[in-house]
């Protein structure tokens, strides 16, 4: 390792099966580290024991997301330089998922809500038909593009104080991505989807506290999704008693 | 005798997760609305494997000109003559199908033209513009809707569940099911089913520096060639002419700055600010992968390197805002992690990327043991001996749904399933269990060793004496490497016992790789060797085959068989032109 003498003082959550605490341990510095290079650098020189999860290594796969000082990251694209405060980082694992062990989450809760508000295309046309003529500046296109470029890293499912407070809220990931599905023109599940995100754990639960949109890597903004649903959902009742 | 390890039962098992193994997983499903399937991945589901790495794009021949017919020419032609023609074949008919369901059913939504029809570019090596593309992260957009879809459909999910051996019936007629490592609780668990899709992608990551997720270590083609099966084409490794290099201990270290950086303009320089790439071809930087690679090698092998042991790429004369507005995604990542790619240099270094060479499959990718199937990177023939950028995820998308619908139309209820070979169970989890008998060691080293010979003896420029120092050296590695073991006191999601098992994987197959490529006495495509510097006649054209037998590797050559296009001429109709890019 290119070290340059620098220690860099690194606090790392332990658990298995239940109970935890914080382990300390010293790090060589380096000029082009990244948090998940720390991580790895312990499990491979101090604690072979240590478990974490990464896959792609470059910000593609959200298999790396940790809370480094208090705050949801992707370890592998954050700088160690970014983060260290007085040459000190804590890490633990995301917030808001059960820890399977150490810096390891179980993701299946994310994953099950994501499919809960109905973030699935549902489609109405097969592959022996011709593409949907879609122009770029199709305005609903337009809306669905600035939300799909999600990477399911559930940094804002970790952010996100109303998922803290409430088990059954399906989280601004999710409900990002029923709103670029409410975009697709292509879809044929449009009310299903409504119904689902409108239930007790839906969209209105949300208080624009904007945690997710000021902590995602991706510069996404899911408070605006979640915004739009809402619009939706209410003109959508709106509609129904207009024609009740 | 019977081993006492948890055991399951499913009528489909698919491994990997990335586009082989979702499409297989939906079509299986569709062909068998009654089977069980159980999909098994090394990680999470959706997020583990490389397809979700795909920058560039798929290639498919939509008209305008383009034609399945030039699709596949194009394969051919860059292939070398080396492709399985009929392969080659499936791959592109298929892929206009394939694009459509990806589009039409699965949900992606691809870039568009003004007029609303779908863009496409043109890759090096591509006589049409044919690269259908999501900006420059598609496979993100594929892999997350290839995973909703899959997420949605009551598939049985063993996540976190990593191959360990593919275990025979008793009566050796057939697969019997495949053992696996619960990496969450670090127990064993045997998964019978009637049939099996091996689809963990290839990934050669024994290289010093290498583009795959982190999850690869090239399992898939370890365990085939375990079981038996011939494997074609091992020496095929490609190499991406620029991966960042970040120095030493830094994960970010030899992934892809993309294509499109030299094609805009890019420029190469070495240590002295010398732009070296004319030296070595008439086109610069904007040659051949295969070619740059070995131009960015000499210059390494000159020393003309900069501090990490490289060359520079340089953008900043085209415009630190134009680069930046051109390439968002690639400056981001540079400057996470402290490169500035729009108006700096940043030190590049080819890097391993894509492995050509798998197991020997027929078109409906049933291989010579029953009941076992594969597709994606881990089969070998579709690419011959360099794959087209754009041709990787159309090949695992493409021939994951084949694999689906095959084994899904030969699932039969009533039968039953196989019993397992114990024996062969029982060497398998002691293989497994080998680490923990040993007095742990820091092994890491080992594996930094492995990547050092395979890049220095195995790599971008090979020769006979390299090749057999590199043999001998990786024979002394696997050796050392069953000397040291891994603290056994908690096996539950153990990296560094996994970590262990994938260096013995790793070593595995780079000895095949490098006594295929001892085999083959010319240079084709990505494979180079300085003392058989000609490519041979393309008539002659044959590929390696390297299987078990008595134990050691056996590497045979067997002739190219063209099936459907010989070489120098041409299935392209009177009056095409060569090439519709201008």
């Amino acid at each position: 390792m290119s070290a340059d003498g620098r220690i860099l003082k690194v606090s790392v959550w332990r658990s298995d099966a239940g109970a935890g605490f914080f382990q300390d341990f010293q790090v060589p510095a380096n000029q082009h580290q990244t948090v998940l290079d720390v991580v790895s650098w312990i499990q491979q020189n101090e604690d072979p024991t240590l478990s974490y999860r990464f896959a792609c290594r470059v910000g593609m796969c959200g298999s790396c997301a940790m809370m480094v000082n208090g705050k949801p990251r992707w370890t592998c694209r954050t700088h160690v330089k970014k983060v260290l405060v007085d040459g000190f980082m804590r890490i633990e694992p995301l917030r808001n998922l059960p820890v399977i062990k150490d810096l390891a989450t179980d993701m299946d809760v994310f994953f099950d809500k994501w499919i809960a508000a109905e973030g699935v295309f549902h489609p109405t046309k097969s592959r022996h038909d011709a593409f949907a003529s879609i122009k770029p500046d199709n305005k609903a296109r337009i809306e669905a593009n600035k939300a799909v470029e999600c990477i399911n890293c559930a940094v804002c499912f970790a952010a996100c104080d109303v998922v803290a407070n409430n088990a059954d809220y399906l989280g601004p990931a999710a409900l990002n991505r029923a709103w670029s599905l409410v975009n697709d023109a292509r879809d044929g599940a449009q009310a299903a989807r409504l119904e689902a995100i409108s239930q007790s754990g839906g969209c209105h639960n949300c208080h624009s506290q904007q945690g997710c949109t000021n902590f995602c890597p991706n510069e996404l903004n899911p408070t605006a999704s979640i915004a739009g649903l809402k619009r939706k959902t209410i003109a959508a009742i709106f509609k129904r008693g207009q024609h009740a | 005798m019977k081993n006492n390890i948890d055991r399951h039962d499913t009528d489909i098992l698919i491994i990997g997760s990335g586009g082989a193994g979702l499409f297989a997983a939906l079509h299986a499903q569709k062909a068998a609305p009654g089977a069980k399937i159980t999909l098994a991945a090394k990680g999470l589901i959706g997020k583990c494997g490389c397809t979700r790495m795909v920058q560039g794009g798929y290639n498919v021949a939509l008209g305008n000109g383009d034609s399945v017919e030039r699709h596949f020419m194009d394969t051919i032609n860059g292939g070398k003559w080396l492709p399985n023609q009929d392969m080659a074949w499936k791959l592109c008919k298929t892929a206009v199908e394939r694009i459509h369901e990806l589009e039409n059913e699965i949900g992606c939504f691809f870039d568009r033209n003004s007029d609303g029809t779908l863009h496409q570019k043109a890759f090096a090596g591509q006589t049409a513009d044919r690269t259908v593309h999501k900006g420059d992260l598609t496979g993100i957009e594929i892999i997350n809707r290839l995973m909703e879809q899959v997420l949605s459909r009551g598939i049985e999910k063993l996540q976190e569940h990593r191959a360990i051996g593919l275990i025979p019936s008793k009566d050796g007629s057939r697969l019997s099911g495949v053992l696996f490592i619960d990496m969450r609780t670090g127990k064993f668990r045997l998964v019978r089913a009637k049939s099996v899709l091996v689809a963990t992608g290839g990934g050669p990551t024994m290289y010093k520096y290498n583009t795959p997720s982190g999850d690869k270590s090239m399992d898939g083609l370890a365990m085939a060639y375990r079981a038996g099966l011939p494997l074609r084409d091992m020496e095929m490794v490609q190499f991406h002419p620029t991966g960042l290099l970040g120095g030493e201990g830094t994960k970010m270290t030899g992934t892809v700055l993309e294509e499109g950086l030299r094609g805009a303009g890019g420029e190469l320089h070495n240590s002295h600010g010398a732009r070296f790439m004319f030296d070595y071809d008439a086109k610069g930087e904007r040659a051949t992968r295969d070619v740059v690679s070995r131009g960015i090698y000499a210059e390494m092998q000159k020393n003309n390197t900069s501090p990490n042991g490289g060359v520079y790429i340089s953008m900043s004369h085209l415009g630190p805002e134009n680069v930046a507005a051109k390439f968002p995604g690639m400056v981001k990542r540079c400057a996470d992690s402290g490169f500035d790619l729009a108006a700096g240099k940043v030190e590049v270094v080819p890097t391993a990327h894509y492995f050509m060479g798998g197991v020997i499959v027929d078109p409906d990718t049933r291989t010579g043991l029953a009941g076992l199937f594969v597709a994606g990177e881990d089969a070998g023939g579709a690419h011959g001996s360099n794959r087209l950028g754009g041709n990787g995820v159309a090949n695992s998308t493409v021939y994951g749904g084949v694999a689906g619908d095959v084994m899904g139309a030969g699932f039969d209820a009533s039968s039953t399933l196989s019993e397992p070979d114990e024996h062969i169970l029982t060497a398998e989890i002691d293989r497994a269990l080998h680490p923990i008998s040993q007095k742990p060691g820091n092994f890491h080293l080992l594996r930094d060793e492995l990547q050092e010979i395979m890049w220095d003896d195995v790599g971008i420029i090979r020769s006979k004496i390299n090749l057999e120092r590199g043999l001998r050296r990786i024979g002394e590695i696997s050796d050392e490497l069953m000397q040291m073991g891994v603290a056994g006191d908690n096996l539950a999601f153990n990296l560094t016992w996994h970590d262990w098992l994938n260096l013995q994987s790793l070593c595995e197959v780079s000895e095949l790789i490098a006594k295929s490529a001892l085999m083959r006495e010319n240079s084709r495509g990505a494979h180079y060797r300085d003392d058989f510097p000609e490519s041979g006649a393309m008539e002659d054209s044959y590929f390696t085959v390297a299987r078990k037998i008595g134990g050691e590797i056996d590497v045979s050559r067997e002739d190219v068989q063209f099936s459907i296009v010989r070489p120098g001429e041409s299935i392209l109709g009177e009056g095409e032109p060569e090439t519709l890019v201008g």
